[in-house]
């Protein structure tokens, strides 16, 4: 008992002090950050954002693929950076989805993506491209009209978050993609699991998924 | 464990109160010289550089706040474990908490807009910590364990909840097993207890005061900025622009302008007190005053200021109209000595910023901007002055809170984003974006209007042309515009757009002939390249 109220005490104190000293040398940044714009502030560099032992605005993402993600902040695949990219930058950094990277490169849609005002992004992983016979990708990839329906049918307007992800959405390809399952187990289309989900970028959410998914026409 | 509490309590209030107090005199004396501020920054420039290609981040909204929160928790723990410290080895502890100090001093002094003076509030700070530690620490050193043996484990049984059932340190003389010899040590232990908490109380209500005068003195500074900002009229420019662009969207509003900076915290100067340093490789080094520049001779111009690390198509570029002192004059009075080639800026930020001399001397409007869109320049742009170099990126021709410019060479001085491996020389490339549609628009069939901006400020454009999917490329009709300084607006009409999903493109041509390249590059290290597309779907 002793111990623990001395602890709620101290770090009551802690707290305290961090408020004040908050409140002392940062009061004006609110009015520096809130800016009724919402356009970001950005930097021409990372620096800022790679200092190590900063918890990253990054956060909330699930799956085991997420494991390998780069854990270093300064890395542009790592969920810090992605979180400061819009997502087709975003995903170009991250190497699990070089495959998707190229594809968006040659279905031509890496501006419209990023310039995007918010969306939500079924990235299929390199292993789900690998699943495709190459004949078969080589063909989607040389197509490109073929290529950008695929794509969009991956993406869906606005940032779908965890809590909302089950049920159908409408993609950008105009037809419907239904998702499944519940707190970090998801499927879609009952095809392709969700094997790391809820990953920040400038204007995108991300879900990698282990499978391509097909327009069914 | 329980023993260490009281310690790590000292060491914590000691380091509170240290900070408060380094604050409040930095509130006072100059804001810049916050000790936290400046570590911050320090910690923000010696992190490495990380990958250049993808060297584009946000300094988010959270990540200023994170970043000071952090120093906080660190400098807590550290405090923390000094105060434990402090039982068995106060000497040690003192000199450890005054050395934090010393860090705190040497990152003030390192900054770029450092003053001497700038040491004091964390060099203060530091002694103000040490005292508090010496005060606190014989007050909070813990009790001897506990004697394991019979009676006392009844005193503990009967008071179980009262730290002071624990015999006082030197109360050890008391013998065990004579239960009436512990009640002398219970009320040194309530004595103690209770100075330690009187004390403890007291440098936390120090803190609280120190810390929020420190709060309250730095608003009304910010505030006082503020209302001398407010109370400023804008004289009339000697050399007015032409007549205002009646086209919406020309002009992007103080309020939407990007804004990319360094700025832990958005600097407010007060104008009364911010003069002008024109230095380094100059016959005469000159000061200026903000009333010395309104009295000057000043022109407006519409200039488009657009950011290095915007891509393809991204949000960084706006245009306003501006007031401001023509620079070229400025240098020409101070005498440039030969040899010198770049002029470095500083901004009250802490940011270098380098410019050719070459081209500011070239007889294009390069200012120090006063008046933004008809306003003084908002805070967030660099109030009170600014400068400004029509067809240069930001990073090498527009400072912020600019506080001195100094004649120098590219040789001699590397600027803060050249240090970062962005290249020194940033002239804007062509470039071209669709507004309209947006990105994956779902459109109706028909004619479908399409409309956007491309710049090559300085070169100006002279041709803007849309392809839908692999159609021939389209000219678009482009706006009229005061100078080749100013972004261009265009429109084109896509007649019969047809059901199904396209991709629209655009390509600009500047004034020199040359057609926006398509080759494709990253915002590191000089700026994006390549032709934007949108895909849209029409139903």
């Amino acid at each position: 008992m002793y111990g623990k109220r001395k602890l709620t005490a101290l770090a009551a104190v802690a707290a305290f002090s961090l408020s004040l000293a908050l409140s002392a040398c940062g009061g004006e940044n609110t009015a520096a950050t809130t800016q009724p714009t919402g356009l970001p502030t950005t930097v021409p560099t990372t620096v800022p954002t790679a200092l190590p032992s900063m918890p990253g605005a990054a956060g909330g993402e699930f799956g085991p693929a997420c494991a390998t993600i780069p854990k270093d902040p300064a890395n542009p695949g790592s969920l810090e950076m992605m979180a400061k990219q819009p997502v087709a930058t975003a995903a170009a950094a991250n190497p699990q989805l070089s495959t998707l990277a190229a594809a968006i490169q040659a279905g031509e849609l890496a501006d419209t993506l990023n310039n995007a005002e918010a969306v939500t992004v079924f990235a299929p992983t390199n292993e789900a491209f690998a699943k495709i016979p190459k004949a078969d990708l080589d063909k989607v990839l040389a197509d490109k009209e073929l290529l950008k329906k695929i794509l969009a049918y991956h993406v869906v307007d606005g940032k779908t978050a965890p809590d909302a992800l089950a049920g159908t959405h409408k993609t950008l390809e105009g037809q419907d993609i239904t998702v499944t399952g519940s707190g970090t187990e998801f499927k879609v289309n009952d095809t392709a699991m969700i094997v790391c989900g809820n990953i920040q970028t400038r204007n995108g959410v991300v879900y990698l998924v282990d499978s391509v998914l097909m327009p069914p026409s | 464990m329980r023993q260490l509490i009281r310690p790590a309590l000292s060491g914590l209030l000691a380091a509170a109160g240290g900070v408060a107090a380094g604050e409040l005199v930095a509130s006072l004396v100059r804001p810049e010289s916050s000790p936290l501020v400046a570590i911050g920054g320090t910690v923000i420039d010696a992190t490495p550089t990380p990958v250049k290609e993808y060297a584009v981040a946000t300094f988010g909204t959270y990540d200023k706040p994170l970043l000071i929160g952090t120093i906080l928790v660190v400098l807590a723990a550290l405090a923390a474990a000094v105060g434990v410290l402090a039982v068995h080895h106060r000497t040690a502890a003192l000199l450890a908490i005054g050395a934090l100090g010393l860090v705190g001093a040497a990152a003030a002094l390192t900054r770029p807009t450092a003053r001497p003076i700038d040491a004091l509030p964390a060099l203060l700070a530091g002694a103000v910590s040490a005292g508090l530690l010496a005060w606190l620490a014989p007050k909070a050193a813990p009790a001897a364990p506990p004697p394991v043996v019979g009676p006392t484990t009844a005193v503990d049984g009967a008071h179980p909840r009262d730290p002071a059932a624990i015999p006082a340190a030197g109360a050890g003389e008391a013998s065990p097993d004579d239960s009436a010899a512990v009640l002398p040590s219970q009320r040194t232990g309530r004595t103690e207890r209770r100075s330690f908490l009187i004390a403890a109380g007291l440098v936390a209500l120090g803190t609280a005061l120190a810390g929020g005068l420190a709060a309250i003195i730095r608003r009304s500074g910010a505030q006082a900025a503020d209302e001398a900002r407010e109370a400023i009229t804008l004289p009339a420019p000697a050399d007015p622009g032409p007549p205002p662009e009646k086209t919406p969207g020309f002009y992007t509003p103080n309020q939407d302008f990007y804004r990319v900076d360094i700025a832990l915290t958005v600097p407010r100067v007060d104008p009364r007190q911010w003069t002008l340093q024109l230095t380094g490789m100059v016959d005469r080094p000159t000061e200026l005053t903000f009333d010395d520049l309104l009295k000057q001779q000043l022109i407006e111009r519409d200039i488009t200021l657009n950011c290095v690390s915007n891509e393809v198509g991204g949000p960084y570029v706006g245009n306003a109209r501006w007031l401001g002192v023509p620079l070229a004059p400025l240098l020409r009075a101070a005498g440039v000595q030969a040899g010198a080639d770049q002029i470095v800026a500083r901004g009250a930020d802490g940011i270098t910023i380098g410019t050719p001399v070459a081209t500011v001397l070239d007889g294009r409007d390069a200012m120090l901007a006063l008046g933004m869109n008809g306003r003084p320049l908002p805070a967030e742009h660099g109030f009170p002055v600014r400068m400004l170099t029509p067809g240069l990126y930001g990073y090498v021709g527009a400072a912020k809170w600019i506080t001195s410019l100094e004649l120098a060479t590219f040789s001699s001085f590397d600027a803060y984003w050249v240090q970062r491996g962005w290249a020194a020389m940033g002239p804007v490339k062509t470039a071209s974006r669709i507004d309209r549609p947006k990105a994956f628009a779902r459109l109706t069939a028909g004619t479908v209007p399409v409309a956007g901006v491309a710049w090559a400020q300085h070169r100006g454009i002279s041709a803007v042309e849309v392809q839908v999917d692999d159609a021939p490329w389209q000219q678009a009709t482009l706006l009229p515009v005061p100078s080749t300084d100013t972004w261009v607006q265009w429109t084109w009409n896509w007649p019969a757009a047809t059901a199904g999903s396209h991709t629209l493109r655009v390509r600009a041509v500047d004034g020199t002939g040359a057609l926006q390249t398509e080759q494709r590059a990253d915002p590191f290290p000089d700026g994006a390249s390549g032709w934007q597309s949108v895909l849209v779907t029409v139903a």
